[in-house]
């Protein structure tokens, strides 16, 4: 009997504090709607400067700070060689840098796509004395500020050229040369940690099947490494000509006479002063980014390779 | 007879990566017969994928040497070497179709068009998966994987397939069906085939030979039938199957029968192995469960009087009802413990024993055999 009472008694002794509980979900609803807020204040946070562009881009008045209605008329401009009342604008130079955009783009998204993919697959598939080294300096251009590196290639340029002189006298200037070395040289990390991140979730197996049913090394690569990694690269490649076709730092410090890109053309306008054109130009080069972005993302993602 | 495959004192050891220094495979020798079915059995990190991916070409031995149809392997990367493989996992390239996979073999030798199209139809026909033929690999069932890689690699028509535990996926009913499948299918196209299993009954099952792997070393090759009956050690006694090791001592031994002593009053006659290593000393008696007999203590059984018998007196400490039969612990003297299996079967008279109770086990000398350790 007395060991029943000790039985009883221990039950009573669960005491529920009723306010306690109350306070924890009050607490838990306010976490709730926090967490359901932080990422809409996150990403107005992220892209309000963004949606001001773009919505002034289509502002009937000339002003940045009253919304009058909307209008395509600075889009026209543009087009036709008009650019308010200022000097120094017409289509043709607009035009003229946007080739030179697309030349450098298309010139280093090719060579780092090759480069890169090439590091991307001795770093996934081979062993060689430093490869460690080589591992961690990969993210060094992701990391380090664009500055250092635009004035770090205009001093190494610079020391370049002048040592060619002094051995045979002529000068080199920069030019698209030096612009598509520098951007090759920030994008290869790029493209390379993109591809790498494919190999490393590519089941090794495919490539011993291959040569188990009779490919040698290039038939491998031909027709089972490079298929399936290529998503990886193709995204790595966008990555990389978006990363080119919007550099202004590094382009800045390493351009010659007549190599102005988009960028540095508008940067160029902006000095002038900010009008609305340059909204409309520039929501045009975020809308081509965001797209070419989005494809990339879109491969890396797809496929399973396990 | 000739032989396929011949492996001579290889030695593997890793020399980079995460198993670096790690003896993997350990003077392995083997000779594997044309035609046959021969299983790699042991643990896992026994060595025998090693072993398998030597004979592949994907790793190369550290000594010794690798022949197949007495061609020295060294230096033959894996696409010159007249062996296919099926991986665990199949490896069916993704991005392409069945019929693509099939025929990339073929491609490789240059062969195509209407002949390599119909050689691969020829190797689905044969793994009973015509119809599949333009599916992706992610589109099928893992039963279906594993028969196109089967195609895929059969296809080739090599000298000696390598399966790597190749329904090591597939659920338990499948792996039934897919044991019996291999094995027809091994005997229809006489192909020699290595299979490497972890599964003593898979391996049981479908192989002529099994070679079993402890530690990267082979401890016993043989049939299915000698590795159960006479395992050399205690390692493949254990790991086939279930055992009972009785402790004693080997006193004599005369005309191949032994005499080993479990405690005082109590001797048995064992089958001494041909070129046992010991004349007297401490040994092990591994015997089936499912050998021993019991019957209650008392009970005047009608194997009392059959020549090579052993009978002897303990006690009942446990039994287990687990289905198929019951499984009983008795204590036996020298302090031993050991497992009798009955069979559960309705057309014998069932004994109900107490537990504790006194029981007579007996088993016949040609269940019996002896270790030296």
């Amino acid at each position: 009997m007395a060991a029943d009472a000790k039985v009883k008694n221990h039950v009573q002794d669960i005491y529920v504090d009723e306010n306690a509980v109350r306070r924890d979900m009050l607490l838990r609803r306010i976490g709730k709607i926090g967490l359901y807020f932080n990422p809409i204040f996150a990403y107005f946070f992220l892209w309000s400067p963004i949606l001001v562009l773009v919505i002034f881009s289509f502002n009937r008045s000339r002003s940045v700070s009253t919304f009058t209605g909307f209008t395509l008329r600075w889009y026209n401009n543009i087009f036709n060689g008009v650019m308010g009342t200022e000097v120094g604008f017409s289509t043709q130079n607009m035009l003229l840098a946007l080739r030179n955009s697309m030349i450098v783009s298309f010139s280093a998204t090719i060579i780092a796509t090759i480069i890169g993919t090439m590091i991307a697959m001795s770093l996934s598939r081979s062993n060689f004395p430093g490869k460690r080294i080589l591992d961690a300096v990969l993210f060094l251009p992701v990391v380090i500020p664009e500055i250092t590196q635009g004035i770090s290639l205009a001093i190494f340029f610079n020391v370049l050229f002048g040592w060619w002189q002094s051995l045979t006298g002529q000068r080199i200037f920069p030019g698209f040369h030096t612009i598509i070395i520098a951007h090759v040289a920030f994008n290869i990390s790029y493209v390379a940690i993109v591809v790498r991140a494919r190999m490393a979730n590519m089941n090794p197996r495919f490539e011993e099947a291959a040569r188990d049913l009779g490919a040698n090394e290039w038939q491998t690569f031909r027709y089972v490494t490079f298929p399936l990694i290529l998503p990886g690269v193709v995204a790595g490649g966008l990555l990389a000509f978006t990363l080119s076709l919007d550099d202004f730092v590094v382009t800045f410090f390493n351009s010659g006479v007549g190599t102005t890109t988009l960028p540095v053309f508008v940067y160029g306008l902006l000095k002038l002063s900010i009008t609305p054109e340059i909204n409309a130009i520039s929501t045009i080069l975020m809308v081509i980014s965001t797209v070419l972005i989005g494809i990339s993302m879109l491969l890396q993602g797809r496929t399973a390779l396990r | 007879m000739a032989y396929d495959i011949r492996l001579k004192n290889v030695v593997k050891v890793f020399s980079s990566g995460k198993h670096k220094g790690v003896v993997a495979v350990d003077n392995v020798s083997l000779d594997i017969e044309d035609g046959e079915f021969f299983a790699l059995l042991g643990p896992s990190g026994c060595g025998k994928t090693t072993t398998l991916r030597m004979i592949a070409g994907f790793e190369q031995p550290t000594e010794g040497s690798i022949l197949i149809r007495d061609e020295p392997m060294e230096h033959v990367p894996p696409f010159h070497r007249p062996v296919n493989t099926v991986f665990q996992d199949y490896a069916l390239f993704p991005h392409m179709t069945v019929l693509q996979n099939i025929m990339f073999g073929l491609k490789m030798e240059g062969l195509s068009g209407d002949a390599a199209k119909q050689r691969a139809y020829e190797a689905l026909e044969l793994v009973r998966l015509p119809e599949v033929a333009n599916r992706r690999p992610s589109q099928m069932s893992g039963g279906q994987q594993q028969r196109v890689a089967l195609a895929r690699a059969l296809v080739k028509r090599p000298a000696v397939l390598l399966l790597d535990e190749p329904l090591g996926a597939l659920d338990l009913k499948l792996r039934k069906q897919m044991q019996y499948e291999l094995k027809s299918m091994q005997q229809q196209v006489g192909i020699t085939f290595i299979y490497v299993t972890h599964d003593q009954e898979e391996a049981m099952t479908m192989a002529d030979r099994i070679a079993v792997m402890s530690e990267g070393r082979v401890l016993q090759v043989g049939s299915p039938r000698d590795i159960y009956e006479q395992p050399q050690s205690r390692f493949v006694a254990d790991f086939i199957g279930e055992t009972n090791f009785i402790s004693g001592t080997l006193e004599s031994h005369d005309n191949g029968v032994g005499h080993v002593r479990l405690a005082q009053d109590t001797v048995v006659d064992v089958q001494m192995p041909k070129n046992f290593s010991l004349s007297s000393g401490a040994v092990t008696i591994p015997i089936r469960p499912e050998r021993i007999g019991l019957l209650p203590n008392g009970n005047d059984s009608p194997f009392h009087n059959m020549e090579d018998i052993t009978i002897l007196t303990g006690h009942l400490l446990d039994s287990q009802y687990i289905g198929t039969d019951t499984r009983y612990t008795v204590k036996i003297p020298g302090d031993n413990e050991i497992v009798v299996r009955i069979q559960n079967v309705d057309y014998l008279e069932t004994v109900d024993f107490e537990i504790g109770q006194e029981v007579q086990v007996f088993w016949s000398l040609k269940s019996t055999h002896v270790l030296d350790h």
